[in-house]
């Protein structure tokens, strides 16, 4: 056979098939270059990308935030040690009998059992820290399979001495570790949460926008309410960053950069002085409780308001809204059922009354009637006035309406004793707060004030001049701007033309005007600072984390009305002339007289008899009738329900403070208004005493 | 037995080749341990059977093949008889039972039967070359395939099955299977294998089968949307693998996808992609060149071999050493679904080395003893 084959032999393997078998190698490698090739040269830029996304991490380094003071340095929010037990699966023993031995004594110390529930697709997916009735040995079998170099949360929000026992006890337990979790205490609650605000996750809608900033969704927090929210920018600092490199397990191998240390937030300085805001809080809460067990109805008097303001500079001193809510209660995570029952309480407690409540305000109002009938010389001071009781007025929709009705308009001390005030001036006007003296300003009445009076037009000029109508963009989410009614407007949201009196109403600050109690307040602090609109401002200063001025205070002036023309000009049908007039301080020197009468001899000189400072102001009962009161059948003609309201300021002849009082379906304004803020007031001048003293 | 003549005729640039690439496998397996302590010795071991290797290629060249011829039908007992004891005896490693343990070395009998199937085959069509070629020729070389695939098969090991069936279908067509049975074998496959997949999607038991062996494949034909990372991570991340490397790569040591462990089963079935990215388009390419040129080198060997036994024996290794290679690339480049075959000679694994050794000192020998009256 040797022999035979001396020569190559071809006919062994066909040559065809040895070709095909060439062509067929070819043919795979040729095509394995090729896409190779593909991959490696053509697609290397997108799996370059893949393959740096794979080994780079970007570590957010959380912030501090920023803490917040009043005034004097007390603290209203700050950040507290939370203690959360963590095992990261990877620092565990290999040993199962010592993995096991660990679970039991940590389940001895924080009461998780070792074993619990079962692991199945449902659980993982569902599995959240903190919230779930996991056993540690399931917790940790999750953590290991998502990130064994990853902490994973067996309990959250342990007390402090478990934690520090967990902390000795770490020699023999390798892999259990403390977690300290920064988390937002109020140590003054309710007393400022209306002011303060409270802290939530990042909302999934607003994700993107944190996320964008270096935020992280589902642990960066950000404010809901309060300063919290509308200084959230400030307070917040900024999440450092680290770019690492990670390797498949999740653990960190370097910096791929230098590392950018975090910056904690801004501390902001608050206007308000929380030993006045608590006296504030109390003299409004005494006063409704007081007259809730009198009328003996817990329910009668639920929504209250006190604002303090300095009028010299605008800053809040204090601020309270009742109902309010316990922001220490959603310093963790916003509770469900108390977050259900603050949204289904009638009073509203998460509602900010003193800024965001629109409300009628009644006779307070009249001092914008005041100052445009003196002002626009309808009246001089000493013209005396007649007020009968009460007085018939046509109704007329337009000026020469062929069917005028008659209606009567009534002044408060006809209800009770069937007289009016008789012979009336300027300041007692405005101290006694006498209806008709102020329907016969604001309407015309006859000749006794001819050509209509101030008329609707040219009191809604004095009314935006004192702050109605309009916001002031004080530091809190959800300020309203009120109504400051005209005819345009009334033909365009009601669909009827202005009648005559909805003037006379509109004089007297009910019909259609709407008012939050901080406009009120601003109307009576520009009264007091001799037309000085100062804007009202909750920041004090701002600091930086290491307590350096970044903005001090600087008191802001809106506008001086009796020196910036803000006032237009009315041609005789009431089109605007185009030109403006200021106020003449003489003006509000009466008006103040006015409101010094009625702590004097007039609506509240009961309340404010024998108090140690001279105060002015005036009171408020503002008929309404809106949704809640039509539900409960309070809306009756002739005994409408009404808002209580005081606002004042002190000292007269040189005033620092204004204080507004607000009580919802609080009835007489100098009954459950005026006391309050009498005892603000006391609590000021006390304060300031003791402060002087120091 | 060591004369001057066999070596007159060793095949030097093969063995050369071969060297290279378990030599460039054993930098590459450093590369790919990549701090992970449970693959620490891998580098020491694969050593030691490269070293074990040259020698059995040596050995093996310097005995006749033609010895081999007349001891087929003992090596076929006695590799059917090592997988049935590996099915008793074998202990359970990855799932299925496919190792001997026999001191420090580790012997898996499947990758030898290859070796032995080619043997036995290469005797069997090199006796029956005058034959005709018809189904009783076909029908003696089926039952002797199978005979000895079944109890590869029960391991389970499908990817060997598979490779020793190629390699008597190859050994057959290249023996002169006449066309028409190409036909009709290649509708047989279709339908078996259409048969196989609709069983299992309605939830029969097929012997020898097992789910997830159908699953990879019906996964890698219509791959599933919706399907959960883990399914299609480790192909994935091998993609990511390969594209990272570019035109050059990133250097010996310092693949990311590598030394950082996003690469999974890199030191065996993925080494080709940790390959791809530490040396780049062109490293790739020049190992794809040395893998292509020592089979080349065995396919000179069978056409210059002077019988058909020798002939068969070389092209049989060719195509074993071809098969594998081009499925375990395919798979790195995700051109066929995950099986476990390794990338021949680079990969870690002594058996699937010392198999491969075998084969070239036979296809050394077969080169060796061809020109017996060169003079």
């Amino acid at each position: 056979m040797n022999e035979n084959s001396s020569s190559p032999a071809p006919q062994l393997l066909s040559g065809w098939r040895l070709i095909t078998t060439y062509l067929v190698i070819g043919g795979v490698v040729g095509f394995y270059l090729f896409r190779l090739f593909t991959i490696q040269i053509l697609q290397s830029e997108a799996y370059l990308i893949r393959a740096e996304d794979n080994r780079t991490n970007i570590v957010r380094l959380p912030t501090q935030r920023g803490l917040i003071f009043d005034r004097n340095g007390t603290v209203l929010a700050r950040n507290v040690a939370s203690y959360n037990v963590v095992i990261t699966p990877a620092n565990l023993p290999a040993d199962e009998g010592a993995v096991q031995e660990i679970y039991r004594r940590l389940s001895a110390l924080i009461g998780v059992p070792v074993n619990n529930g079962e692991i199945n697709q449902e659980t993982v997916r569902n599995f959240t820290p903190c919230f779930n009735d996991l056993g540690i040995a399931q917790i940790v079998f999750i953590g290991d399979s998502l990130a064994p170099y990853s902490p994973v949360r067996v309990k959250c929000n342990i007390d402090e001495t478990t934690a520090m026992v967990i902390r000795e006890k770490s020699a023999d337990l390798p892999g259990v570790e403390i977690e300290i979790e920064p988390i937002r205490d109020y140590p003054t609650g309710v007393l400022t949460s209306t002011i303060v605000g409270f802290l939530g996750p990042i909302p999934a809608i607003e994700q993107d926008y944190w996320e964008s900033l270096g935020f992280v969704a589902n642990r960066d927090k950000v404010g809901y309410a309060g300063v919290e929210n509308s200084l959230n920018d400030l307070l917040m600092g900024k999440n450092g960053r680290r770019v690492v490199e990670v390797d498949n397990a999740g653990k960190i191998i370097r910096d791929v950069e230098p590392p950018l240390e975090p910056v904690p937030g801004n501390n902001i300085h608050l206007t308000i002085d929380v030993r006045l805001q608590a006296a504030a809080r109390a003299a409004l809460l005494n006063n409704m409780q007081f007259y809730n067990i009198r009328v003996g109805d817990p329910d009668r008097y639920t929504q209250g308001v006190v604002i303090v303001i300095d009028v010299r500079t605008g800053e809040i001193l204090a601020l309270v809204s009742h109902p309010t809510f316990e922001n220490n209660r959603m310093a963790r995570f916003i509770p469900a059922y108390y977050y259900e029952q603050l949204t289904r309480d009638p009073a509203r407690p998460l509602f900010n009354h003193a800024i965001s409540a629109e409300h009628s305000p009644g006779s307070v109002y009249k001092l914008s009637t005041a100052i445009g009938a003196l002002n626009e010389g309808v009246v001089t001071p000493e013209q005396e006035i007649f007020d009968p009781g009460v007085i018939k007025l046509e109704q007329r929709f337009a000026p020469n309406d062929p069917r005028p009705r008659f209606e009567e308009y009534v002044c408060y001390t006809y209800k009770t004793t069937g007289e009016g005030h008789g012979d009336v001036n300027f300041v007692k006007g405005v101290g006694v707060s006498c209806n008709v003296y102020f329907y016969k300003l604001g309407g015309g009445y006859q000749d006794e004030v001819p050509n209509g009076g101030l008329g609707v037009w040219r009191l809604k000029e004095y009314a935006q001049a004192l702050g109605y109508g309009r916001t002031f963009g004080i530091e809190l989410p959800g300020e309203a701007d009120g109504l400051v009614p005209d005819p345009t407007w009334k033909r365009r949201t009601v669909g009827e033309n202005w009648a005559t009196g909805d003037t006379y109403l509109a004089a007297v600050g009910e019909g259609y005007d709407l008012a939050t109690p901080l406009q009120v307040l601003v109307s009576a602090a520009t009264i007091a600072n001799n037309g000085r609109m100062m804007k009202p401002t909750l920041i004090h200063e701002i600091t930086n984390s290491e307590g350096e001025v970044i903005r001090p205070f600087v008191p802001q002036v809106i506008w001086d009305i009796t020196k910036d023309p803000v006032i237009n000009i009315y041609d005789e049908n009431f089109f605007q002339t185009g030109e403006k007039k200021t106020v003449q301080p003489w003006v509000l020197e009466e008006v103040r007289k006015g409101m010094r009468y009625t702590t004097v001899d007039g609506t509240a000189a009961l309340i404010f008899a024998g108090a140690t400072f001279e105060s002015a102001g005036k009171t408020g009962t503002a008929e309404y009738c809106d949704n809640v009161a039509r539900e409960k059948g309070l809306c009756r003609r002739g005994n409408w329900p009404s808002h209580a309201w005081y606002v004042g300021f002190a000292p007269y002849n040189n005033p620092e403070i204004a204080v507004v009082a607000f009580v919802y379906n609080g009835g007489e304004g100098a009954v459950l208004a005026a006391p309050v803020v009498r005892r603000t007031m006391e609590a000021y001048f006390e304060l300031k005493k003791i402060d002087e003293g120091d | 037995m060591l004369r001057r003549e066999v070596w007159r005729h060793f095949d030097y640039w093969l063995f050369g080749a071969v060297l290279i690439l378990c030599v460039f496998g054993i930098v590459m397996i450093r590369s790919a341990i990549a701090g992970n302590n449970e693959l620490a010795g891998s580098v020491q071991s694969q050593t030691i059977y490269v070293a074990l290797g040259m020698g059995i290629i040596i050995i093996t060249a310097s005995i006749n093949y033609r010895t081999w011829s007349s001891l087929s039908r003992l090596m076929y007992v006695f590799g059917v008889v090592m997988l049935i004891g590996i099915n008793i005896i074998g202990e359970a490693a990855f799932g299925s039972t496919r190792w001997f343990r026999a001191g420090v070395i580790n012997i898996q009998p499947s990758e030898l039967a290859k070796i032995i199937m080619i043997i036995v085959l290469a005797d069997y069509f090199s006796r029956t070359a005058d034959q005709p070629k018809n189904l009783i020729w076909i029908g003696k070389s089926a039952l002797m395939t199978f005979g000895m695939v079944v109890w590869i098969l029960l391991q389970p090991n499908l990817s060997t099955s598979i490779v020793v069936i190629v390699i008597w279908f190859v050994l057959m067509w290249i023996s002169g299977l006449p066309t028409r049975y190409i036909i009709i074998f290649g509708i047989l496959g279709v339908a078996i294998f259409a048969l196989l997949v609709g069983l299992l999607a309605a939830g029969v038991d097929v012997p020898f089968i097992e789910p997830y062996q159908v699953n990879r494949i019906v996964n890698f034909l219509f791959p599933d949307p919706n399907a959960r990372h883990g399914e299609t991570y480790n192909i994935e991340q091998a993609l990511i693998t390969i594209g990272n490397g570019g035109l050059f790569g990133k250097g010996y040591g310092a693949g990311t996808q590598v030394q950082l462990r996003f690469l999974k089963v890199r030191h065996t079935d993925f080494i080709f992609s940790a390959m791809a990215e530490e040396f780049g388009f062109i490293g790739t390419t020049i190992v794809i060149g040395l893998l292509v040129f020592v089979v080349i080198r065995c396919l000179r060997v069978a056409q210059k071999a002077n019988d058909v036994f020798g002939s068969l024996i070389a092209y049989g290794i060719a195509i074993l050493i071809f098969f594998q290679m081009a499925v375990n690339i395919g798979v790195n480049l995700n051109v066929l679904p995950v099986t476990g075959l390794t990338l021949p000679f680079i990969s870690y694994g002594g058996s699937s080395l010392i198999s491969l050794v075998l084969g070239i000192g036979l296809v050394e020998s077969v080169a060796a003893h061809s020109q017996t009256l060169d003079f």
